[in-house]
């Protein structure tokens, strides 16, 4: 149990501070960025959620290990053992795998790492979306005997050190998401794609895609219509494909996006 | 997925030797294909060759030979910096819009162009080991044929086979006829024209191309054209993304005033392969860009469909998209 | 003041978003369980008929294998203790395509892959009943659905100036929850822990025991956190007690993931419906008769019928009414709850019909709508607790501009799109299910904490927030001071979180058990107090260091005497392409009377979740069926079209204030499930006002449109 504990070391003022804050300026926090001593408040002051377990959990969300080290395997669990080393994010790890292991298998079953997830297994649904040497790609179709020596970001590393990355941040102001499975790949997809935006890189709605002659793509700034399409390898089953949009736009732009329902009668 | 052995190639020669040594390996590129069909034990190598990181991956200005002047792609790049790099989008954006059309951002930044090639049907008879495919299972039947062949062929089917081609970019391809650079362990590079590297069914549909055995793409050879001015791939899916296409129709003008000196144009999602809608060409050169010639042009493409129980609608939805990529082209992509 | 203190009712972020957002939240496969082995399934390739031999010695011997289980080896379960669909391994027969007839379980999930390709079968097949179009006429009523008439139809019909006489079909959908159907089971002693999404958490213990023979208190169900599930995590399905078999075999933990492929054949499904609908009016719009009657199948062995004709029985006043239920046995897996169950389907069919007659009738079908409002629900004569369909209506006509909808289909040409507007309206029951809450107060100092513990669920639907919410303002305890624990069984039980009844049921039982607790400190305190103070304020004022109580919440016998249902209109903005027959939702608005809303941003979530399913229920989504051979030829994500985010354009999301107290004393109805209803009918009427064409057959793929 963690009530005790929790509160913590805030001084009056602090205490004070978030006691009376509102929701609404929950949003306010979110925005000026949330380190890790921010994240203990806010854990505490959005209620610290949660089971016992998972609140023991969400403290450590900032300061768990980005993967843990590999569990050995008997060895008979290994068929055509391959060695592989690789970064994980940031951290160099060893292991042997199965030569069938997928880079996404690894991940969960071996380092411990089960943000990314299994919708489909066939590249279909996007929700096990990782960075490797910095693009998105899809770990359920990546051999991990393929990685060695490649870098490898999960949405565990997504984080900037021990500050939650804009999306991250955009994404809980925008409630983007419901059930919270795809979000891991959703999150990772759309951290690339502000990368892929600032390369120049196309997309088929991009209208016309010519380059005059010696011209080189020049960043692009994304409509809700881009983004939509580049977003289109994550599906969504719950419906969260607006707030996802507000979520990447607001990052994109650095500027607030309105989130809007209204009531009438 | 089957056991096998991982070995990696570092570089070329080493990874054809290999491949030569055994008839059961395969290459493995970008693997969104392949890893996809040996999860579902339709592909069954006893040994995966890693190609990925050989320098086959450079985009560059063909400096001689019958291309000079025109753009080599290479076999390994993948299909993201194909879409993107400036040789494609200023001389052969219909490429880059016909990859940018395929798959998502994640799939194009693993998929490799000689790879995108070498996908296989999406025929879900094909997919699934418990039906009969021809394609997958010499002689145990074609599933669809009398089955559900909404997305099946209306051109160039045969009795064992009515599975369609699934790649978009090949579709550009076909249009901007490109050239295949293949090697094999033994002999010099061989060349194999666009139109000849896919297969129609015929007899044989467990074979997708005129690829021999443990020959590998080296590179996409793009001639010099004019059509960049006037081109244009149009996809149509049952949703707005990140679907195969029902019909899909890539477009290449070249036009004096208005008038058409040049057309190409191929079609997706109709056929076993590319399907060069060569009718449709020999109609316009010659004529007006205006619509009653390229409806014309549409109609007598299309005449010759032999649509199956379930993908009539191909045929009208053929006709018309072909009247609206041309459209398209004609509008530089502006609709 | 006061107000300004009040939690319930504001958009506070999701408490559980951190989680989510750093991949922290764990689901079924994602708990810390040591030392599990990994067990696939495998399943048949024929829909009717017997296993004649099924040789696993290839399998046993591959690497890594640790169990080979099929009906041969399989242990005897309770088949009625709650589990659907059959599928349990209990003996040879095969009754639909992609039926479980074993599992592999080995050191690791390759070997275990591998090795479920390797079995054998050989069967000895049997006619399959699978072809549904010509099954449809051998359709019987089903066991608990008999023919409910009001008046003569047949003679209304006969005798109307104005009617509508159509069929409107529907495919086969699946749930697809983005989190396959999974598992992790590991027994301590003769107790067994389930880590698996369960939306009925007690029901999941339940069904899991009873079949595996076993005390409630001998199974746990943890689940904390759901990858969705839609109506097909509600009942529990074979991949749960399979699990636990495997692990008591292998006397080790095990972990089992249904493939994303399997998911069409495990876990039910949302049946093909046949909807004959027919509509009488007088010319001035004055509905005479309503008819609605639904062709459907079931399994084999059981009945599922999904409610086609509820919101025909309430939604328009009609003196003369038939809701009808046909049923054919099928080989195909037992449908089952999906999203806006029977109502989303129904209501397509009723929605079109209506607007076809508004078409005939040369009347706006608003206006149409609201002359045939009814006062009572007309299929029980109870007045209504509260029904807004007529404010949604006219507030989303406002909002979303329909004045400048062209009456004439196919006029409102855009460049090379026809361009239509569509409204349609829904409705589904509002209930209060009977749930227990346990809230626990600690006191340290002046500082107190609370704890609230139930079995709920949450599935995305924001069950960890609105709790915190309601719990915080009937203690007096800041929201940084409460901790929520639901998702297991250990918890005092709980509703489901399905059909609409999980906020309202554990909203209120949370309150209640506040009431409670504050009412037993004030009596503990022995004081009279003027002006009532919080359970927050009495701990500290008494000195009280722990105090915790449980309450069984349940509905209100006055809530009986009503007719409680949340109300929406749905309006619809299509764009379709003129050449390609290409549909695109370019914006949609959705005005909902659901109550209270507890916490705007997740309940906007919630209705945003509806209209995408039902964009993806009239556009993209359908699931296939050889006719031959009873397999699915739609088997995986690449042809079952769930919308993508291109396919999903401007969505604005309208509330109702609405105060209800006599649904429940919170006032809430759910939403849920209202948000699907009546989207399908939206989009398919602004399909027919853009084009002209009326399309009765969903989904509207391109080809419907050439």
């Amino acid at each position: 149990m963690m009530e005790e504990n929790e509160a913590p070391q805030l001084t009056e003022d602090e205490k004070k501070l978030f006691e009376d804050l509102m929701p609404e300026d929950l949003d306010e926090i979110l925005d000026t960025g949330v380190n890790r001593r921010h994240f203990l408040k806010l854990l505490t002051l959005t209620g610290g959620g949660l089971l016992a377990y998972q609140a023991a959990a969400a403290e450590q969300v900032l300061t768990r290990p980005l993967s843990l080290p590999p569990e050995a395997l008997p060895p008979s669990t290994l068929e055509n053992a391959v060695d592989l080393s690789l970064r994980i994010n940031g951290t160099s790890q060893k292991l042997t795998v199965d030569s069938r292991m997928t880079l996404l298998d690894t991940l969960r079953e071996r380092l411990g790492l089960t943000g990314s997830k299994k919708g489909c297994d066939h590249g279909q649904c996007g929700a096990c979306t990782v960075l490797v040497d910095g693009r998105r790609v899809l770990s359920c179709l990546t051999l991990a005997a393929s990685c060695e020596g490649q870098s490898v970001k999960t949405i565990e590393g997504i984080a900037q050190g021990n500050t939650l990355h804009p999306m991250q941040q955009a994404f809980l102001k925008h409630d983007g998401f419901q059930c919270g499975f795809c979000t891991p790949g959703q999150i990772c997809s759309a951290v690339a794609v502000l990368d892929e935006a600032q390369k120049g890189e196309a997309s088929y709605v991009t209208g016309p895609v010519r380059l005059k002659a010696g011209a080189k793509p020049s960043p692009v700034r994304l409509s809700e219509e881009e983004i939509r399409e580049r977003m289109s390898g994550n599906l969504c089953r719950c419906g969260a494909y607006p707030n996802i949009v507000a979520a990447i736009r607001e990052v994109q732009s650095g500027k607030p996006v309105e989130q809007t329902w209204n009531f009438v009668g | 997925m089957r056991p096998f052995q991982y070995t990696r190639a570092q570089d070329v020669p080493t990874a054809l030797k290999r491949r030569e040594a055994n008839p059961n390996a395969q290459f493995l590129a970008g693997g969104t294909n392949l890893l996809d069909l040996m999860k579902e034990d339709v592909e069954r190598p006893d040994e995966l060759i890693d190609i990925s990181r050989l320098s086959l991956s450079q985009i560059k200005t063909i400096a001689s030979g019958p291309n000079a002047g025109g753009v080599s792609i290479g076999g390994l790049g993948k299909n993201t910096d194909a879409a993107n790099h400036p040789l494609v989008r200023q001389n052969y954006p219909l490429l880059s819009q016909a990859i940018l059309a395929g798959a998502s951002g994640q799939l194009r930044n693993m998929a490799t162009n000689g790879g995108n090639l070498l996908q296989r049907t999406r025929c879900p008879y094909f997919y699934d080991v418990s039906m009969p495919c021809n394609k997958r299972a010499p002689g145990t039947g074609c599933g669809a044929l009398e089955g559900i062949n909404r997305m099946h062929a209306i051109f160039g089917w045969s009795e064992q086979c009515v599975a369609v081609y699934p790649s978009d970019m090949a579709v550009a391809l076909a249009a901007l006829d490109a050239v295949v650079k293949v090697q094999g362990a033994e002999g010099p590079e061989r060349a194999i024209p666009f139109a000849d590297f896919h297969r129609l069914p015929e007899s044989t549909p467990e074979k997708d191309t005129n690829l021999n055995a443990g020959e590998l793409i080296t590179a996409l050879e793009l001639p010099k054209n004019q059509f960049a001015a006037h081109s244009y791939y149009l996809k149509v899916r049952d949703r707005a993304s990140y679907a195969f296409a029902l019909v899909s129709v890539a477009v290449g003008l070249e036009l004096n005033k208005n008038r058409i000196t040049r057309a190409r144009i191929a079609l997706g999602g109709v056929a076993h392969k590319p399907w060069r809608a060569y009718r449709a060409e020999e109609l316009l050169v010659g004529k007006e860009a205006t619509e009653v010639h390229f409806v014309a042009a549409a109609a007598a493409e299309m005449a010759e469909a032999k649509p199956l129980a379930h993908n009539g609608f191909k045929v009208e939805l053929g006709r018309r998209s072909i009247v609206r990529a041309l459209h398209m082209a004609l509008n530089e992509g502006k609709s | 003041m006061e107000d300004k203190k009040q939690l319930v009712g504001t958009p506070v972020s999701r408490v559980d978003g951190i989680l989510k957002v750093t991949g922290k939240a764990d689901y079924s496969t994602d708990h810390p369980v040591k030392d599990a082995a990994h067990a696939v399934i495998f399943k048949s390739t024929i829909a009717a008929g017997s296993i004649k031999r099924i040789d696993t010695a290839a399998a046993e011997k591959a690497p890594g294998v640790l169990a080979v289980i099929t009906h041969e080896n399989m242990p005897k379960l309770n088949t009625r203790g709650g589990i659907r669909g059959g599928a349990m391994l209990q003996g040879p027969e095969v009754t639909f395509y992609g039926q479980h007839i074993g599992l592999v379980v080995a050191e690791t999930f390759e070997q275990a892959r591998h090795a479920a390709h390797l079995v054998k079968v050989e069967y000895d097949p049997k006619n399959a009943r699978v072809d549904f179009e010509k099954l449809a006429s051998e359709a019987k009523v089903p066991k608990d659905k008999k023919d409910e008439k009001r008046g003569d139809v047949k003679a209304a019909l006969a005798d109307a100036t104005h009617k509508v006489e159509e069929v409107y079909a529907t495919p086969i959908e699946h749930h697809h929850a983005l989190e396959p159907h999974a598992t992790i089971a590991e027994w301590q002693g003769e107790n067994v822990i389930l880590y698996n999404s369960a939306q009925i958490v007690n029901g999941a213990q339940n069904a899991a025991a009873s079949t595996l023979g076993l005390k409630p208190e001998q199974v746990r169900i943890v689940s904390p956190y759901l990858g969705g599930g839609f109506g097909s995590k509600g009942g529990q399905w074979a991949n749960l007690v399979l699990t636990a078999v495997a692990a008591k075999m292998v006397k080790r933990p095990v972990k089992l993931a249904l493939t994303r492929q399997q998911m069409f054949n495990s876990v039910g499904l949302r049946q093909r419906n046949f909807q004959k609908l027919s509509l009488a009016a007088t010319p001035d719009g004055q509905l005479t008769a309503l008819a609605h009657e639904t062709t459907t199948h079931a399994a084999m062995q059981d009945e599922f019928v999904e409610p086609c004709g509820d919101c025909s029985k309430l939604m328009y006043e009609v003196p003369n009414s038939l809701i009808s239920y046909r049923v054919v046995p099928m080989h195909l897996i037992l449908p089952t709850y999906t999203r806006g169950p029977g109502k989303s389907t129904g209501s397509f069919a009723l929605e079109s019909a209506v607007d076809e007659l508004a078409y005939k009738l040369n009347m706006d079908p608003i206006e149409l709508r609201i002359k045939n409002e009814p006062e009572r629900d007309p299929s029980n004569g109870k007045p209504w607790s509260s029904r807004t369909t007529v404010q949604c209506l006219r507030e989303g006509a406002k909002a979303f501009g329909w004045e400048k909808r062209q009456a004439k289909p196919g006029e409102n040409r855009q460049g090379n799109y026809l361009v239509g507007y569509g409204v349609a309206c829904g409705t589904y029951p509002a209930n209060q299910r009977p749930s227990s809450a346990l809230v626990k107060l600690h006191r340290a100092g002046n500082d107190v904490t609370a704890t609230v513990e139930l079995a709920a669920a949450d599935l995305g639907t924001g069950t960890y927030t609105i709790l915190a919410q309601t719990a915080a303002d009937a203690l007096g305890v800041p929201l940084n001071k409460i901790t929520v624990r639901i998702g297991d069984s250990d918890f005092p039980s709980a509703a489901g979180s399905v059909g609409s009844v999980g906020a309202t049921s554990y909203a209120n039982s949370v309150q209640d058990a506040c009431v409670k607790l504050t009412d037993e400190l004030m009596a503990k305190s022995g004081k009279q107090f003027f002006v009532r103070p919080t359970a927050a304020q009495l701990m500290v004022s008494e000195k009280i260091n722990d105090h915790q109580t449980r309450v069984d919440s349940k509905a209100s016998e006055k809530a009986e005497e009503y007719s409680s249902h949340s109300f929406n209109a749905n309006f619809a903005e299509v764009w379709v392409d003129t050449s390609t027959g290409t549909v695109r939702v370019a914006r949609f608005l959705a005005a909902t009377g659901a109550g209270k809303i507890l916490n705007p941003k997740t309940a906007r979530s919630q209705i945003l979740g509806g209209v995408t399913w039902g964009i993806g229920m009239a556009l993209t989504e359908e699931s296939i069926v050889d006719p031959r051979w009873g397999n699915f030829v739609t088997r995986s994500l690449a042809e079952y079209h769930v919308p993508v985010n291109l396919d999903i354009g401007q969505l604005e999301v309208l509330f109702i204030r609405e105060e209800d107290t006599i649904s429940n004393k919170l006032g809430v109805k759910g939403i849920g499930e209202v948000g699907i209803v009546g989207v399908a009918g939206a989009v398919a009427n602004a399909v027919f006002n853009a084009t002209g064409k009326r399309v009765r057959e969903l989904p509207i793929t391109p080809d419907k449109l050439l």
